[in-house]
């Protein structure tokens, strides 16, 4: 019995590939996946672009580290062309009392910028073109709050609440329902169907926005991280993204069976799931949100502009290990799945009024 | 465990089965033996055919009573969808087959092989005359062709049972003796092959027993001769081509169950209504003996197209 199910599994699959991966419907999905890579893309982009130009300036206007950081305090801005050159830019604001300039130089890595009030150094700024360190917890951020929350839920709205809902507004679901296949075979074949789709666009959405936070670094540094946990890392959020798949997946796919409109379940897990941070240490574990950022590799820090107020009421449950994470959100789908499949076994076909 | 009763399975049947679409009703106190052969059920827009249908097929639950197909309850699936091929009337496909794919694709889902899906898909599209279709996107069909592949996928698992929406609906002349050719060919191998349709000439014809359905409820079922001679407030009509009508109906009103009798316009023959035809065709066989040459004589309402109006009235003109 079991290997008949497996074929008729394969075979709701199979049918099901087409119209998950090419469906005009679900193009938005596809769009969503790349946001963050046309994100990560641009900063990749920008930094090498901002390195490059550095290189060059230095070239054109070398200055050394040492006399850079030799500048100090109450100096005046003909002492400090003297000491490095001429800049590389300037910039003047201000008034008749309080005349404000700016100027610039790079050693080929950072850029000193010399701020002078009335011709004398009042401030000095140093910025570098972005660390590594400094990227990881952007990614880590982005990853949580944007892709994991936004795009791969909505991601998941789109894929699985339509396996079941689109084709009863496609009025095309008895086509299933009129072959020799359990409602239960049935749902799972879907299920596996959408994860496939969902992991396969947002995998490799995730595994690009890491291969663009790694391109402007040079492969010394990129294989020092590699070899430090970066490997690690990597493996992990490719995880996370399948477990969200397979944790939202089954949420949507459920929901698609016991609503008409998606907005609404769409809306109220949205909430929820947004909610996480201020429910209960208990409720937090009625989430899948709770169990995927306890996978995360890299801490999202809170917002430093949070409210304090805010920050007060958001509860703090101790992320779980990873096996017992993992164990958690496949729980969670596995029930999830449970009452979707006896609400499959109840389904009706009555287009005229779904 | 018993199972059902050897007799129960090789009926469809339906006890006392009612429902009801929220206030709605879809069909009531239904009670159903369909034996093999040709069934077809009639009634206007709304009278509860694919109420029925769906039921059979589990599409739809029971709000009351229950429904078995050869001994198999529509809750199970697995079992029932080997047993019986259902061609709904619902007119959209899974995007982006092919007809052939269409067949296919739905044989994968029982688990067999490609090899013998394939077979069995190609016999099922020959079968209904598409093969030269049979390549192209669904999306693509005409109303007639999509019904054929409809037809070709509920016949391709070769099941015992089949049940279709109107299936006739959108067929050219040509399609539609060769469709009707089909029922006759599978009720004649022993199937169940229940139809329902609008379409009461061509009911009449390929149906060896009806089921007349109005506002949700059966309001008869048998072979149409035996329903017609059940409609006691309608007299029989009889139309006797003879010699001598007048004669004749100077004869026929020496019985009393006779109504009327009314000479054909052409002077050929006499149109006789009577309450009770066995006693009549008696009579005739009496008549016949006295010198009146009676060349035919044959029923001139024991169709559907006259059950159907007389039990129905006109809730919806006979097409």
């Amino acid at each position: 019995m079991m290997s008949m199910w497996w074929a008729q599994i394969r075979a709701v699959i199979r049918l099901e590939m087409k119209k998950t991966f090419f469906s005009r419907r679900g193009l938005w999905v596809y769009l969503l996946a790349l946001a963050p890579v046309l994100l990560f893309g641009g900063h990749a982009i920008d930094m090498m672009r901002t390195r490059e130009s550095r290189l060059e300036i230095a070239r054109a206007h070398p200055v050394s580290k040492e006399a850079l950081r030799s500048i100090k305090g109450q100096m005046t801005m003909d002492e400090v062309i003297a000491k490095l050159g001429e800049p590389s830019s300037r910039r003047s604001a201000g008034g008749r009392r309080r005349f404000r300039t700016w100027i610039s130089y790079t050693d080929g890595e950072n850029q000193y910028t010399y701020g002078f009030v009335n011709d004398e150094l009042e401030s000095v700024s140093i910025r570098d073109t972005g660390s590594l360190s400094d990227d990881k917890i952007v990614f880590a951020t982005a990853f949580q709050f944007f892709f994991l929350r936004l795009a791969i839920f909505f991601g998941c709205v789109g894929i699985f609440m339509n396996l079941f809902r689109g084709e009863m507004i496609d009025k095309s679901l008895h086509f299933y329902l009129l072959a020799p296949v359990r409602r239960e075979v049935l749902l799972i074949g879907k299920y596996l169907a959408g994860l496939i789709a969902t992991v396969v666009i947002f995998t490799a959405s995730t595994a690009l926005q890491f291969w663009l936070l790694l391109l402007p670094y040079d492969s010394a540094t990129v294989s020092q991280y590699m070899q430090n946990g970066g490997w690690q890392h990597v493996f992990a959020y490719l995880g996370v993204t399948a477990l969200a798949c397979a944790g939202y997946g089954s949420v949507f796919l459920a929901a698609g069976l016991f609503f008409r409109n998606p907005l609404i379940p769409a809306a109220a897990v949205l909430i929820w799931e947004g909610a996480n941070l201020f429910l209960p240490a208990t409720l937090k574990k009625i989430s899948v949100i709770f169990y995927l950022q306890s996978l995360c590799p890299v801490v999202a820090p809170p917002d430093r502009d949070m409210n304090p107020l805010l920050a007060l009421l958001i509860s703090s449950a101790e992320p779980t290990t990873a096996g017992l994470a993992v164990l958690g959100l496949l729980t969670v789908t596995g029930v999830v799945l449970f009452f979707g499949a006896t609400q499959a076994r109840k389904l009706e076909i009555n287009y005229g009024t779904d | 465990m018993s199972g059902p009763p050897p007799i129960e399975q090789s009926l469809v049947v339906f006890e006392n089965v009612s429902r009801f679409y929220g206030e709605v009703l879809g069909v009531n106190r239904v009670t159903l033996s369909i034996p093999p052969g040709i069934t077809s059920l009639v009634g206007p827009n709304g009278s509860g055919k694919t109420t029925l249908m769906n039921l059979m097929t589990g599409l739809v639950r029971p709000t009351r009573g229950s429904v078995r197909v050869l001994g198999v309850e529509p809750d199970d699936p697995e079992k029932l969808f080997r047993l019986l091929g259902y061609a709904t009337q619902f007119d959209s496909f899974p995007k982006g087959l092919t007809g052939f794919q269409f067949v296919y694709s739905f044989l994968r889902l029982f688990g067999t092989s490609h090899a013998e899906c394939e077979k069995q898909a190609w016999k099922a599209i020959e079968r209904v005359n598409l093969v030269e279709a049979a390549n192209r996107k669904v999306a693509g069909y005409s109303k007639g062709m999509r019904q054929r592949i409809k037809l070709a996928q509920s016949i391709a698992h070769d099941p015992r049972v089949l049940v279709l929406d109107e299936p006739l609906n959108g067929l050219d002349p040509l399609v539609r003796a060769e469709t009707i050719a089909l029922f006759r060919e599978l009720a004649a191998e022993g199937r169940h092959v229940i139809v329902s349709s609008h379409i009461l000439h061509e009911v009449d014809m390929i149906s060896d027993q009806v089921i007349l359905l109005s506002n949700g409820y059966v309001v008869a079922e048998g072979k149409i001769s035996g329903v017609r001679s059940e409609i006691s407030e309608h007299p029989m009509q009889v139309l006797i081509r003879c010699n001598k009508p007048g004669a004749l109906a100077a004869r026929v009103f020496e019985q009393d169950s006779v109504v009327e009798a009314r000479v054909h316009a052409d002077g050929g023959g006499l149109l006789v209504k009577t309450r009770d035809a066995d006693r009549f065709y008696k009579l005739l066989n009496r008549i016949a003996l006295d010198g009146i040459e009676i060349e035919t004589v044959a029923p001139a309402d024991d169709n559907v197209n006259s059950v159907y109006e007389y039990l129905i009235g006109g809730e919806e003109s006979t097409r």
